[in-house]
C-alpha cells in the first residue's frame, strides 16, 4: 500500500486485486501473481492521477475498464477504449497477464486508454 | 514536406488500401488457421473477408453470454455439444451449454463511408435465424450498456450491400471515436497501421469474435 499516490477508497474497497504500486514494490511479485500496468490517457481523455497499477494476472481487460470508467467517473453513455502495442484493442475477456507477457517492457505493460463522446 | 511535419492520421481508407489491409491480414489467418478467407464478387474487384464461429451460449445465474468459439464446421452436432461440454467443464463449473449458435462475420468496404463495416449474421445450429432482440442479448457485456443508450444507431439489420440478404450490422458511424486514437498513437511513434487489424481487434469482440494478440505483432502494414 502507498502514501505517495493518491488513491480513491471505493475503489480499493472493490479491487483488491488491482493496486496502486509503491517505489517498493515495483516490478511483478510472483508469490501474489501480479503484474506492473502503466495506464497512459489518449486524447483529450482525463488522466489519472495515478498511473501505475499492480494488477492480478488473472484480471480481464473488461474489470480493468470498468476500474478505469469508476475511477474516472465515466458516464454509462461513455465507451472506454484500451489500446495495448498502440494500435489494438484486446479482447475484454483477455487477461492482463497474458498481454504482459506479449507486450510487458522493462517489467511493465503499457496501455492506453481513450473515452468516447457521450452520445448525442 | 519536411522532417518532422505530419498530416494528421486519417480515419478513413480508400477501397485499394482496404483490400491490401484484407490481404495482409489473410497470410496471417492462415498462418494460425484463424479461419478467414476471401469472397470475391464475380466480375469485380469488390469482394470482402468472411470467417464463420460456433459459438456455445454460456448461461450463468446472472445473464447468458456467448462463450468461446469453436472454429471446426465439420463436427457434427452432436459432436461439438459434447466438446463444448467438456471443455467448459473444466473452466467453470456453474456453466451451462443452452446452444449453440452460429455466427457469419463479413468485413465489407464501405464507399459511402470510407471505412470497414462489420456485417454478421446468426442462427442456431437448426438453421433458425436469431432475432434482432436475441442478437443484442448476446452483445459483450463490456459494451452492451452504451450500445443500449442508443441501439437505434449502433446495431441494426440490414440487408448485405453484395448479397442481398438480411444481416445484422454494426453501424460505422463512431468508427473515428476509437479508430483515431489508435493511429495518433502508432503515428507518434513512427509505426504504420494495418486499418483491419486494429480496426476488427475493437468492433469484432462487440459480437463474439475475438482478434488473437498475434494479428497485433505479425500483420505488417500496406505500404
Amino acid at each position: 500500500m502507498s502514501d505517495n499516490a493518491e488513491s480513491p477508497t471505493e475503489n480499493q474497497k472493490d479491487d483488491p486485486s488491482i493496486q496502486h504500486t509503491t517505489t517498493e514494490q515495483s516490478g511483478s511479485s510472483d508469490e501474489k501473481k501480479k503484474i506492473d500496468v502503466l495506464l497512459k490517457a489518449v486524447g483529450d481523455t482525463p488522466i489519472m492521477k495515478t498511473k501505475k497499477w499492480s494488477v492480478e494476472k488473472g484480471r480481464t481487460v473488461q474489470s480493468l475498464s470498468q476500474f478505469i470508467s469508476r475511477f474516472l467517473k465515466m458516464d454509462p453513455s461513455e465507451q472506454l477504449f484500451i489500446y495495448v502495442n498502440q494500435s489494438f484493442a484486446p479482447s475484454p475477456d483477455q487477461e492482463v497477464g497474458v498481454l504482459f507477457e506479449c507486450f510487458g517492457s522493462d517489467g511493465k505493460l503499457v496501455l492506453h486508454y481513450c473515452k468516447s463522446q457521450a452520445w448525442g | 514536406m519536411m522532417a518532422g511535419e505530419r498530416n494528421p492520421a486519417s480515419c478513413y481508407l480508400d477501397e485499394r488500401t482496404f483490400r491490401l489491409c484484407c490481404q495482409l491480414f489473410l497470410q496471417h489467418s492462415e498462418t494460425i488457421q484463424d479461419g478467414w478467407s476471401w469472397e470475391q464478387i464475380k466480375g469485380t474487384d469488390e469482394g470482402f473477408i468472411k470467417k464463420t464461429l460456433l459459438i456455445p451460449i454460456k448461461s450463468s445465474i446472472s445473464h447468458q453470454q456467448l462463450g468461446c468459439s469453436i472454429q471446426d464446421e465439420n463436427m457434427a452436432a452432436d459432436d461439438i455439444q459434447a466438446n463444448v461440454e467438456d471443455e467448459t467443464a473444466g473452466v467453470q463449473a456453474v456453466c451451462e451449454i443452452h446452444a449453440v449458435l452460429r455466427y457469419e462475420y463479413h468485413v465489407l468496404y464501405s464507399c459511402s463511408y470510407q471505412i470497414p463495416v462489420l456485417y454478421f449474421r446468426a442462427s442456431t445450429l437448426d438453421g433458425r435465424p436469431l432475432s434482432l432482440e436475441e442478437v443484442w442479448s448476446y452483445v459483450h457485456p463490456n459494451y452492451r450498456q452504451r450500445l443500449q443508450q442508443g441501439p437505434w444507431d449502433t446495431l441494426t439489420q440490414q440487408e448485405h450491400p453484395l448479397l442481398g440478404q438480411a444481416f445484422f450490422m454494426l453501424h460505422p458511424c463512431r468508427t473515428e471515436e476509437f479508430m483515431k486514437p489508435a493511429l495518433e498513437l502508432a503515428q507518434a511513434e513512427n509505426k504504420k497501421v494495418n486499418y483491419i487489424v486494429t480496426w476488427l481487434s475493437v468492433v469484432g469482440p462487440v459480437v463474439g469474435l475475438d482478434v488473437p494478440l498475434s494479428y497485433s505483432t505479425e500483420v505488417s502494414a500496406p505500404d
